[in-house]
């Protein structure tokens, strides 16, 4: 299989995917009910889409292609409200959060659709551990060589990304210690990553047809890499956040990556290099492990400072980029956050210190994600 | 030989086995027997808890009158509070004000339910009254069937919560029904006002302070021990037990205390309870025991009398409350093959129906007379079915895995 042509698309347009938790009312474990809220929700009609996902006790909705932070929300608010309504009238809860704290598993079960059954047979015990939530970003881009150098640029930030999106401190029933311990589930999928560096899209068709050719892929959705192309979209693709607890958040988080892009393209404040990844996985495991408070290793001039601070700095400079995007609002709401509780991460082990329960830290989430 | 036994200071000889050892027997067997089922028929284990108790019954040493007194009585309150508390935690409120069509669902399956078997035993001869009390008696759900087999089989989804809920409220529209025959029964035989009145009001509102009180006990354990830790879910249990002694002390009704108890806790607090289900190992010796029992519920005589009619009314109970089922099933969010799995589970019947007619038996001996071969029959046609039908509308559903992978 080829890799395509890079379709066309608008620069700096978004979209935004996000996985949802479905879970009981009883004692928050996740429930089986995908397909119960999807017969449900074909009556009505969204912005987006929603489908169904691995393991019955997920969700995914989507937005469709917005141009500014104001658009995402709204459609993000209507497709929540829907979904919300529907699960109410089955008695389950929709919550945001990397990770389920405390779901085990092996009791997971496969969604009824040939290629799931089939990544499951696969991956085996693995593909009931991806029983993991996360928020994915479309940035457009004008041609293949631009989402290439793009790519590369966002790379940097990945950290960022990761530190203010983990959402995810709980597995099964423990706290890991890290922020985002949903990450760690992705990167024991043998072709997790990042992209290799190229900056030509003809470059990176060499490289798609090698991999190919091994046998080892067949298309660009078995690359679990961080940030990868979408030709069919003519987008770039950002899929390291945890899904956050509240749709304010996602929308935020997504605005943060476009202007984020604008800067990257209009400013270029840095040359992407090959030897920017020498840092990538530490300042990764850093932002995954820590958070805010993670270390973060400047890739050009070597420099040690707190993902905090970077992140600050860069908020910083792109409030010029937020204007031009209208997107104030989502600059404004990380910057509160980072000024109070951290991130959803540290939310929630607050939550979890004062009530000791996982299952009530569960049903605090379901109300963060219906907006009360 | 008897001096034998009595340089070993056996007291009596031939030995004389006592209740613990007949006890003993029977967990033994009903535990080898239920394994039996489970792994080689893969039906739920409690199917051997009541051929055991179908066995006792076939050798003559059932309870085949339907007075379920003593020990008996005393376990069957037991294991059932247990199961009907957790059963009533599981009851939403807020889910019945979300989705109306299942709070409607819910009264026509049960007052079609009960009417049904009402036309069955009048079209038979019975006095409209036996009737009445016949159709509270066999138009109960059971609820200890449906929480075990969920539990055993780990189910989860649609039709599990719903075969909970629906089956919790109709124990409460059962019990209620039953109170206020047998309120009406005094007034018309008797002529007592005061009894006719007082007694189904006191009933009522003693059961529901006890269960607040439960409740109460409940959610401030919960708050304060740690779950994880086995001695919170021993306290869980004395209370349980504790407040149906009371109940049983005060003349309350048994079912209604952890019942209502249940459905309380569920909705004054937002924050989740949880326990191990059955409340641990001690729960389940209660539970096989109570299978047993229900199992033993039966004469040969009874069946000989009873076993036609009783046929008769499973049969008009299943249809009606099915066309319910299926019928609303698209109103209340489900799809048609959920509906059907939600009917199966719908038809079984069994322990609660045995304590409504040891109770009616007390408060009404003559008319209660005509009713217990029905009953009991019905009870034995369903002890071996009910399990598997309850297995099989959640195999329809999907609602538990079958294969390991």
């Amino acid at each position: 299989m080829s890799l395509g042509a890079f379709a066309d698309s608008r620069s700096l347009t978004m979209g935004v995917e996000l996985e949802l938790q479905i879970v009981n009312h009883h004692d928050y474990d996740l429930a089986p009910s995908s397909g119960d809220l999807l017969r449900l929700m074909e009556k009505v009609k969204l912005p987006g889409l929603v489908t169904p996902e691995i393991t019955e006790s997920m969700i995914e909705l989507c937005t469709g292609i917005c141009v500014d932070h104001a658009q995402v929300l709204a459609e993000l608010t209507e497709t929540r409200d829907a979904l919300v309504a529907c699960a109410d009238k089955l008695n389950v809860g929709l919550c945001g959060g990397g990770t389920h704290p405390f779901q085990h598993w092996s009791e997971r079960r496969i969604y009824d659709k040939p290629r799931f059954h089939e990544i499951s047979a696969l991956y085996g015990y693995l593909s009931k551990q991806f029983t993991i939530f996360g928020q994915h970003v479309h940035i457009g881009c004008p041609g293949p060589d631009q989402a290439l150098v793009l790519l590369h640029g966002l790379s940097r930030f990945i950290p960022h990304l990761i530190a203010l999106s983990a959402s995810s401190p709980f597995v099964q029933g423990t706290d890991t210690g890290f922020d985002s311990a949903r990450l760690n589930s992705v990167f024991a999928f043998p072709l997790s990553g990042r992209a290799p560096f190229v900056s030509r899209w003809e470059d990176f068709g060499v490289f798609f047809d090698k991999m190919t050719r091994t046998g080892v892929v067949k298309s660009m959705k078995d690359f679990y890499w961080d940030i990868r192309p979408k030709p069919e979209y003519g987008t770039i693709e950002v899929r390291v956040l945890d899904t956050p607890l509240t749709i304010e958040k996602a929308a935020a988080l997504a605005a943060y990556v476009q202007c984020l892009a604008r800067w990257l393209r209009i400013e270029k404040p840095f040359e992407p290099a090959e030897d920017d990844y020498l840092p990538y996985t530490f300042n990764r495991f850093q932002a995954c492990r820590f958070g805010l408070d993670g270390t973060f290793v400047d890739p050009k001039t070597g420099e040690h400072r707190s993902l905090r601070d970077d992140i600050e700095a860069t908020l910083k400079a792109l409030e010029i980029h937020a204007m031009e995007l209208k997107a104030e609002g989502a600059i404004a709401l990380i910057r509160s956050e980072l000024a109070g509780f951290g991130n959803d991460a540290a939310w929630l082990r607050g939550i979890q210190a004062k009530e000791n329960l996982l299952p009530e830290v569960v049903r605090r989430q379901c109300l963060r994600w219906a907006g009360n | 030989m008897e001096s034998l036994a009595a340089y070993f200071h056996i007291d009596r000889w031939p030995p004389h086995p006592d209740l613990l050892f007949w006890i003993a027997l029977i967990l033994l067997a009903g535990a080898l027997l239920g394994d039996l089922v489970q792994r080689l028929l893969r039906l739920p284990r409690i199917i051997g808890y009541c051929a055991v108790g179908l066995l006792v019954a076939t050798f003559g040493k059932g309870l085949g009158d339907g007075l379920l007194l003593g020990t008996d009585r005393l376990i069957v309150d037991l294991a059932l509070a247990l199961l009907l508390f957790e059963l009533g935690s599981r009851v939403s409120l807020r889910w019945l004000r979300n989705n109306p069509h299942l709070l409607l669902t819910s009264v026509l399956e049960s007052l079609l339910g009960f009417w049904a078997i009402f036309a069955t035993l009048s079209w038979f001869g019975f006095a409209p009254k036996a009737a009445l009390a016949g159709s509270a008696l066999l138009g109960v759900s059971a609820a200890a069937v449906i929480g075990r087999v969920a539990t055993e089989l780990k189910t989860a989804g649609q039709v599990t919560e719903r075969m909970l809920v629906l089956s919790a409220l109709n124990t409460l529209y059962a019990v209620l029904l039953l109170k206020l025959v047998s309120g009406w029964l005094h007034l018309d035989q008797q002529g007592d006002w005061i009894q006719g009145v007082a007694l189904p009001l006191y009933t009522f509102a003693g059961s529901l302070g006890v269960a607040a009180l439960l409740a109460a006990a409940v959610a401030v354990a919960l708050r304060r021990f740690e779950l994880r830790d086995e001695n919170t879910v021993l306290l869980l249990l004395g209370l349980v037990l504790l407040s149906v002694t009371a109940a049983r002390l005060l003349g309350l009704s048994t079912l209604l205390v952890p019942l209502l108890a249940g459905v309380l806790l569920r909705n004054t607090s937002e924050r989740p309870c949880i326990w191990p289900r059955h409340f641990g190992t001690a729960g389940g010796v209660l539970v096989l025991m109570l299978f047993v029992i229900a199992g033993a519920a039966w004469s040969v005589s009874a069946l000989w009398a009873g076993a036609l009619l009783a046929g008769a009314v499973l049969l008009a109970r299943a249809l009606v409350r099915s066309a319910v089922l299926v019928g609303l099933a698209h109103f209340s969010g489900i799809s048609l093959r959920q509906g059907a799995g939600l009917a199966l589970t719908s038809w079984p019947i069994s322990a609660t129906s045995l304590v409504l007619l040891a109770e009616l038996r007390l408060s009404h001996p003559v008319l209660a007379q005509d009713l217990t071969p029905v009953v009991l029959s019905a009870i034995a046609l369903m002890a071996l079915p009910g399990p598997a039908l309850v297995q099989a509308g959640l195999w329809i559903a999907r609602e538990y895995r079958t294969e390991k992978n």
